[in-house]
Protein backbone atom coordinates (compact mmCIF):
# COMPACT_ATOMS: atom_id res chain seq x y z
CA UNK A 1 0.00 0.00 0.00
CA UNK A 2 1.44 3.29 -0.90
CA UNK A 3 1.24 6.48 0.71
CA UNK A 4 -1.48 7.48 -1.49
CA UNK A 5 -3.52 4.70 -0.55
CA UNK A 6 -2.85 4.72 3.08
CA UNK A 7 -3.66 8.31 3.63
CA UNK A 8 -7.67 7.02 1.75
CA UNK A 9 -8.13 4.51 4.03
CA UNK A 10 -8.45 6.83 6.88
CA UNK A 11 -10.65 9.12 5.15
CA UNK A 12 -14.30 9.27 6.15
CA UNK A 13 -15.91 8.64 2.93
CA UNK A 14 -13.00 5.61 1.95
CA UNK A 15 -15.90 2.98 1.77
CA UNK A 16 -17.92 4.77 -0.52
CA UNK A 17 -15.25 3.39 -3.58
CA UNK A 18 -13.83 0.49 -1.75
CA UNK A 19 -15.32 -2.35 -0.14
CA UNK A 20 -14.90 -2.99 3.40
CA UNK A 21 -13.33 -6.28 4.64
CA UNK A 22 -13.39 -5.67 8.32
CA UNK A 23 -14.97 -8.80 9.83
CA UNK A 24 -17.10 -7.70 12.99
CA UNK A 25 -19.73 -9.36 15.63
CA UNK A 26 -23.37 -8.86 15.60
CA UNK A 27 -24.60 -6.14 18.05
CA UNK A 28 -28.17 -8.42 18.05
CA UNK A 29 -27.11 -11.75 17.95
CA UNK A 30 -23.64 -11.78 18.41
CA UNK A 31 -22.58 -13.82 15.16
CA UNK A 32 -19.37 -13.72 14.06
CA UNK A 33 -19.38 -11.90 10.94
CA UNK A 34 -16.60 -11.87 8.11
CA UNK A 35 -17.33 -10.28 5.48
CA UNK A 36 -16.58 -13.23 2.08
CA UNK A 37 -19.27 -15.47 1.15
CA UNK A 38 -21.56 -12.93 0.45
CA UNK A 39 -21.59 -12.76 -2.87
CA UNK A 40 -21.14 -9.18 -3.10
CA UNK A 41 -18.07 -6.61 -2.01
CA UNK A 42 -20.94 -4.95 0.34
CA UNK A 43 -21.51 -6.81 3.50
CA UNK A 44 -24.21 -4.82 4.68
CA UNK A 45 -26.16 -7.20 6.80
CA UNK A 46 -25.65 -10.01 9.73
CA UNK A 47 -26.46 -12.84 7.82
CA UNK A 48 -28.07 -14.73 10.37
CA UNK A 49 -30.19 -12.21 12.04
CA UNK A 50 -30.63 -9.76 9.18
CA UNK A 51 -30.52 -6.77 11.58
CA UNK A 52 -27.60 -3.82 10.80
CA UNK A 53 -26.38 -0.73 12.30
CA UNK A 54 -27.73 2.48 11.31
CA UNK A 55 -24.21 3.99 9.97
CA UNK A 56 -24.08 5.00 6.32
CA UNK A 57 -26.73 8.13 5.13
CA UNK A 58 -25.28 7.81 1.86
CA UNK A 59 -24.08 3.95 1.01
CA UNK A 60 -20.39 3.89 2.26
CA UNK A 61 -19.78 7.54 3.66
CA UNK A 62 -19.71 6.25 7.27
CA UNK A 63 -21.22 9.54 8.37
CA UNK A 64 -24.46 8.81 10.05
CA UNK A 65 -24.27 9.96 14.00
CA UNK A 66 -27.73 7.80 14.60
CA UNK A 67 -25.84 4.20 15.08
CA UNK A 68 -29.11 2.47 15.98
CA UNK A 69 -30.05 -0.88 14.96
CA UNK A 70 -31.81 -1.56 12.14
CA UNK A 71 -34.28 -4.20 12.25
CA UNK A 72 -35.68 -6.12 8.82
CA UNK A 73 -39.18 -4.68 8.44
CA UNK A 74 -39.65 -6.90 5.03
CA UNK A 75 -38.72 -7.73 1.96
CA UNK A 76 -39.56 -6.89 -1.24
CA UNK A 77 -38.82 -7.63 -4.87
CA UNK A 78 -36.92 -5.64 -7.35
CA UNK A 79 -37.18 -5.38 -11.03
CA UNK A 80 -35.37 -8.58 -12.21
CA UNK A 81 -36.54 -10.84 -9.43
CA UNK A 82 -33.75 -10.47 -6.65
CA UNK A 83 -35.14 -9.96 -3.37
CA UNK A 84 -34.23 -6.86 -0.72
CA UNK A 85 -34.95 -6.66 3.01
CA UNK A 86 -36.32 -3.51 3.84
CA UNK A 87 -34.38 -2.37 6.79
CA UNK A 88 -35.70 0.30 9.56
CA UNK A 89 -33.82 2.20 11.96
CA UNK A 90 -35.34 1.95 15.68
CA UNK A 91 -34.17 5.48 16.70
CA UNK A 92 -34.84 7.17 13.68
CA UNK A 93 -37.25 5.52 11.82
CA UNK A 94 -35.32 5.66 8.19
CA UNK A 95 -36.09 2.85 6.22
CA UNK A 96 -33.57 1.58 3.50
CA UNK A 97 -33.85 -1.42 1.38
CA UNK A 98 -30.56 -3.56 0.99
CA UNK A 99 -29.76 -6.22 -1.21
CA UNK A 100 -29.64 -10.02 0.23
CA UNK A 101 -26.49 -11.83 0.28
CA UNK A 102 -25.83 -15.32 -0.54
CA UNK A 103 -25.70 -16.63 2.68
CA UNK A 104 -28.48 -15.00 4.16
CA UNK A 105 -30.41 -17.52 7.05
CA UNK A 106 -33.07 -18.57 4.27
CA UNK A 107 -35.42 -19.47 6.99
CA UNK A 108 -35.59 -15.59 8.43
CA UNK A 109 -35.74 -14.70 4.92
CA UNK A 110 -39.17 -16.73 4.48
CA UNK A 111 -40.71 -15.54 8.36
CA UNK A 112 -40.49 -12.35 6.99
CA UNK A 113 -42.20 -12.52 3.79
CA UNK A 114 -45.04 -15.24 5.40
CA UNK A 115 -45.73 -12.13 8.08
CA UNK A 116 -48.62 -10.62 7.11
CA UNK A 117 -50.47 -14.41 6.24
CA UNK A 118 -49.90 -15.29 9.82
CA UNK A 119 -51.35 -12.33 11.41
CA UNK A 120 -55.18 -11.82 12.11
CA UNK A 121 -55.82 -8.71 10.46
CA UNK A 122 -56.69 -10.02 7.21
CA UNK A 123 -57.95 -13.47 8.57
CA UNK A 124 -58.70 -16.79 6.85
CA UNK A 125 -62.13 -15.90 7.79
CA UNK A 126 -62.37 -12.26 5.97
CA UNK A 127 -60.37 -13.93 2.99
CA UNK A 128 -63.48 -16.73 2.72
CA UNK A 129 -66.15 -13.43 2.94
CA UNK A 130 -64.36 -11.81 0.29
CA UNK A 131 -64.52 -14.42 -2.00
CA UNK A 132 -67.93 -14.95 -1.57
CA UNK A 133 -69.20 -12.09 -1.77
CA UNK A 134 -67.27 -11.74 -5.32
CA UNK A 135 -68.36 -14.89 -6.41
CA UNK A 136 -71.73 -12.76 -6.42
CA UNK B 1 -67.89 19.12 -8.29
CA UNK B 2 -66.33 20.36 -5.25
CA UNK B 3 -62.29 19.59 -5.47
CA UNK B 4 -62.00 19.40 -1.38
CA UNK B 5 -64.98 16.96 -1.09
CA UNK B 6 -64.15 14.80 -3.61
CA UNK B 7 -60.91 12.76 -3.96
CA UNK B 8 -59.70 11.59 -7.19
CA UNK B 9 -56.15 9.27 -7.69
CA UNK B 10 -53.90 10.45 -9.64
CA UNK B 11 -52.65 7.30 -10.26
CA UNK B 12 -55.64 4.92 -10.62
CA UNK B 13 -57.98 7.84 -11.23
CA UNK B 14 -60.36 6.15 -8.11
CA UNK B 15 -62.76 8.17 -6.80
CA UNK B 16 -65.14 7.51 -3.59
CA UNK B 17 -68.59 6.06 -4.28
CA UNK B 18 -71.08 8.95 -2.99
CA UNK B 19 -72.38 7.12 -0.46
CA UNK B 20 -68.79 6.35 0.87
CA UNK B 21 -67.68 8.60 3.63
CA UNK B 22 -64.46 10.71 3.10
CA UNK B 23 -61.12 10.61 4.55
CA UNK B 24 -57.90 12.00 4.14
CA UNK B 25 -56.33 9.36 2.74
CA UNK B 26 -52.40 9.61 2.98
CA UNK B 27 -52.25 6.56 0.07
CA UNK B 28 -55.27 5.96 -2.47
CA UNK B 29 -57.35 2.73 -0.42
CA UNK B 30 -57.54 1.47 -4.42
CA UNK B 31 -53.88 0.93 -5.70
CA UNK B 32 -52.16 1.63 -2.45
CA UNK B 33 -49.75 4.42 -3.82
CA UNK B 34 -49.55 8.35 -4.04
CA UNK B 35 -47.28 10.91 -5.18
CA UNK B 36 -43.88 11.65 -3.81
CA UNK B 37 -44.65 15.72 -3.18
CA UNK B 38 -41.10 16.78 -1.49
CA UNK B 39 -37.60 14.75 -1.27
CA UNK B 40 -35.21 15.62 2.01
CA UNK B 41 -33.90 18.73 0.50
CA UNK B 42 -37.05 19.92 0.15
CA UNK B 43 -37.17 19.83 -3.84
CA UNK B 44 -39.57 18.58 -5.33
CA UNK B 45 -40.13 14.75 -6.91
CA UNK B 46 -43.05 13.90 -8.51
CA UNK B 47 -42.43 10.49 -8.32
CA UNK B 48 -45.15 7.72 -7.57
CA UNK B 49 -44.58 5.83 -4.35
CA UNK B 50 -45.64 2.29 -5.38
CA UNK B 51 -46.15 -0.04 -2.76
CA UNK B 52 -43.14 -2.78 -2.28
CA UNK B 53 -43.90 -4.47 0.97
CA UNK B 54 -46.18 -4.75 3.72
CA UNK B 55 -44.72 -4.27 7.45
CA UNK B 56 -47.09 -6.02 10.75
CA UNK B 57 -45.88 -4.48 13.51
CA UNK B 58 -48.21 -7.07 15.46
CA UNK B 59 -51.84 -8.08 14.44
CA UNK B 60 -54.03 -4.91 14.44
CA UNK B 61 -51.28 -2.49 13.07
CA UNK B 62 -50.17 -3.07 9.69
CA UNK B 63 -48.12 -0.32 7.65
CA UNK B 64 -47.77 -0.12 3.76
CA UNK B 65 -44.09 0.36 2.79
CA UNK B 66 -44.22 2.76 -0.38
CA UNK B 67 -41.01 3.39 -2.19
CA UNK B 68 -40.18 6.32 -5.07
CA UNK B 69 -40.11 4.85 -8.56
CA UNK B 70 -38.38 8.22 -9.45
CA UNK B 71 -35.34 8.71 -6.52
CA UNK B 72 -36.01 5.34 -4.86
CA UNK B 73 -37.02 7.01 -1.13
CA UNK B 74 -38.98 4.75 1.15
CA UNK B 75 -41.60 5.84 3.78
CA UNK B 76 -44.24 3.71 5.58
CA UNK B 77 -48.07 4.90 5.86
CA UNK B 78 -50.83 3.12 8.46
CA UNK B 79 -52.77 0.55 6.99
CA UNK B 80 -56.32 2.30 6.44
CA UNK B 81 -59.41 0.51 7.48
CA UNK B 82 -60.43 1.11 3.80
CA UNK B 83 -57.63 -0.20 2.01
CA UNK B 84 -58.08 -3.09 -0.85
CA UNK B 85 -57.47 -6.02 1.14
CA UNK B 86 -57.09 -7.98 -2.10
CA UNK B 87 -54.10 -5.53 -3.47
CA UNK B 88 -52.89 -5.66 0.24
CA UNK B 89 -52.74 -9.25 0.05
CA UNK B 90 -51.19 -9.05 -3.58
CA UNK B 91 -48.20 -7.04 -2.03
CA UNK B 92 -47.50 -9.21 0.51
CA UNK B 93 -47.32 -12.39 -1.66
CA UNK B 94 -45.26 -11.39 -4.29
CA UNK B 95 -41.78 -12.37 -2.50
CA UNK B 96 -43.23 -15.94 -1.76
CA UNK B 97 -43.91 -16.10 -5.64
CA UNK B 98 -40.68 -15.21 -6.42
CA UNK B 99 -38.22 -17.06 -4.14
CA UNK B 100 -34.45 -16.35 -4.67
CA UNK B 101 -33.94 -19.94 -3.30
CA UNK B 102 -35.75 -23.18 -3.75
CA UNK B 103 -38.32 -23.03 -1.23
CA UNK B 104 -38.15 -27.23 -0.79
CA UNK B 105 -34.36 -26.71 0.30
CA UNK B 106 -34.92 -23.84 2.90
CA UNK B 107 -34.41 -26.15 6.15
CA UNK B 108 -31.43 -27.49 4.10
CA UNK B 109 -29.81 -24.48 3.46
CA UNK B 110 -30.19 -23.07 6.86
CA UNK B 111 -28.86 -26.29 8.54
CA UNK B 112 -25.68 -25.92 6.09
CA UNK B 113 -25.21 -22.16 7.06
CA UNK B 114 -25.39 -22.98 10.93
CA UNK B 115 -29.18 -21.25 11.36
CA UNK B 116 -32.01 -22.98 12.98
CA UNK B 117 -35.13 -23.35 12.07
CA UNK B 118 -38.25 -26.15 11.46
CA UNK B 119 -41.10 -25.60 8.96
CA UNK B 120 -42.89 -28.60 10.54
CA UNK B 121 -44.51 -31.50 8.25
CA UNK B 122 -42.86 -34.74 6.94
CA UNK B 123 -40.85 -32.88 4.21
CA UNK B 124 -37.01 -33.16 5.20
Amino acid sequence: MNRENKKRKYDKKYFMKHPCTDSFTCKVCGWPVVSNGAGSNHRNHCPNCLSSIHLDNKPGDRSSECHGVMEPIGVWVRTGGEWAVIHRCRICGKIVSNRVAADDNPMKLMALAMKPFGSERISQKSINKLTISMEG
Amino acid sequence: MDKKIKYICPICRWTPAEYEPIHDWEHCPNCLSSIHEQDEDGNECGGIYEPVGIWVIDDSRWEIIQRCAWCGAMKSTPLHGDDNPLVVLSVASKPLANPPFPVEKTEELTRIMGGKGDIGGYYT
